[in-house]
């Protein structure tokens, strides 16, 4: 294997990393707000509003890391 | 020379000879990007001009075939470079396929936006309908979800509207124009998104200097921490300042950018097999995503306002309004 094999190993490994830490980040996330929305629903448009602030922000380090996969990926 | 410039992938219909296929991806990506022919309905026109400045010197071409043809610079996988030694100029000005969707979603919303101010100076007290309805909507939600909620001081939320409402509807025009055929998504390249990431970033931080002054300002870089924390906390802070409108070019750029790559890669697939038992699966996917883009044109547009919104409001601290505490982050 050289080098351009191990840097897209590196990018699919990291990208595949990368979604199940994002996964998790917005999955708990989503549970919370539903389940507050579910407990106060006049409060869930409040709720809602700062889910998506979050998911977000979660989503923005994503971004970080996926952009360091496809600089990766694009070393070939 | 123009065989590279030549669109091999569009014309040629399933075999692509010219290119190798550890370069399809990197080609994709640079058609998806920001290159210095005019594509408009699936044709490429070369009009726009070619602005350089190197050595001192500013150089103007009408277009990148008089450039070539005048010898002095040539393209080089869509970008310029000198023909003698193959390094790019100094400053690349051009207008750029880009620069003129940019252009074109200007045009589209001034366009919206005159026609429907017109409506309501013509019949003040009818009530909107059609379209006109659907802008004041938007503009009421940017103004009463978004705007008012950060920024908190009626004053301000009156003098900072027209910035968010630009903001708001420049990046939804652009953003759905990339979703017709034969249009190009302005967004979907990173210089787009990171200037009006620049213009959020001399919002936030001028707009908190002006109302909170530079002292203030240069407080909220403790982040609400004892002087003590200084060396700590002044750093994190000032990194803080750049992520923030990194995070919005990124984000913006990255959405707009992987639905055109998934919808690429699921019609590459019919290319791929060279089957047409994989069309049925490959376009109903395509739709599917084609759908989802839809949303994520609306929903990255209004992320991208919430958040300048909200890092405004944190900017400003609890300095406007006293019944928030907040601080900057």
């Amino acid at each position: 294997m050289d080098g351009y094999g191990l840097a897209w190993l590196a990018a699919g490994i990291g990208c595949g990393i990368t979604v199940l830490g994002v996964g998790n980040g917005i999955g708990r996330l989503a549970a919370a707000a539903l389940e507050a929305g579910a407990r106060q629903p006049e409060a869930a448009g409040d709720v809602r509003t700062t889910m998506i602030i979050g998911a977000a922000l979660i989503e923005g380090v994503a971004l970080f890391a996926l952009v360091v996969c496809i600089f990766l990926a694009l070393k070939g | 020379m123009s065989s590279t410039r030549h669109d091999t992938l569009t014309t040629q219909h399933g075999h692509s000879a010219e290119i190798p296929p550890s370069q399809v991806i990197p080609h994709l990506l640079q058609e998806l990007g920001d290159h210095h022919e005019f594509n408009i309905a699936f044709t490429t026109v070369d009009v726009l001009p070619v602005i350089l400045y190197d050595g001192g010197k500013w150089y103007f071409y009408r277009n990148v075939s008089t450039m070539e043809h005048e010898g002095y610079y040539r393209l080089q996988k869509g970008h310029i470079v000198r023909s003698s030694d193959g390094t790019s100029p100094t400053l690349d000005l051009s207008v750029t396929n880009v620069v003129v969707y940019e252009w074109i979603g200007m045009l589209i919303v001034l366009a919206l936006f005159w026609w429907s101010g017109r409506r309501y100076r013509q019949r003040p007290l009818a009530p909107p309908r059609g379209l006109q309805n659907v802008l004041e909507s938007l503009v009421v939600y940017v103004r009463d979800e978004i705007v008012r909620p950060n920024l908190r001081s009626e004053r301000l939320v009156r003098q900072f509207m027209p910035y968010f409402v630009g903001l708001f509807f420049f990046i939804l025009v652009l953003n759905l124009m990339g979703l017709l055929p034969g249009m190009h998504t302005a967004t979907g390249s990173i210089g787009t998104t990171a200037a009006l990431a620049i213009t959020a970033f001399l919002v936030i931080n001028g707009l908190a200097i002006r109302e909170i002054g530079i002292k203030g300002w240069l407080h909220h870089l403790l982040g609400g921490a004892p002087v003590y924390l200084a060396p700590i906390m002044v750093p994190i802070e000032i990194l803080g300042l750049f992520t923030k409108p990194f995070a919005l070019t990124v984000r913006l750029f990255a959405n707009m950018s992987a639905g055109h790559i998934i919808l690429l890669s699921l019609i590459g697939l019919i290319f791929y097999f060279r089957s047409i038992f994989v069309a049925p699966m490959s376009v109903g996917f395509s739709i599917f995503i084609y759908m989802l883009e839809t949303l994520v044109c609306f929903l990255q547009t209004y992320i991208f306002t919430v958040l300048t919104a909200v890092f405004t409001g944190l900017a400003l601290g609890d300095h406007v309004h006293d019944n928030c505490e907040q601080h900057a982050a």
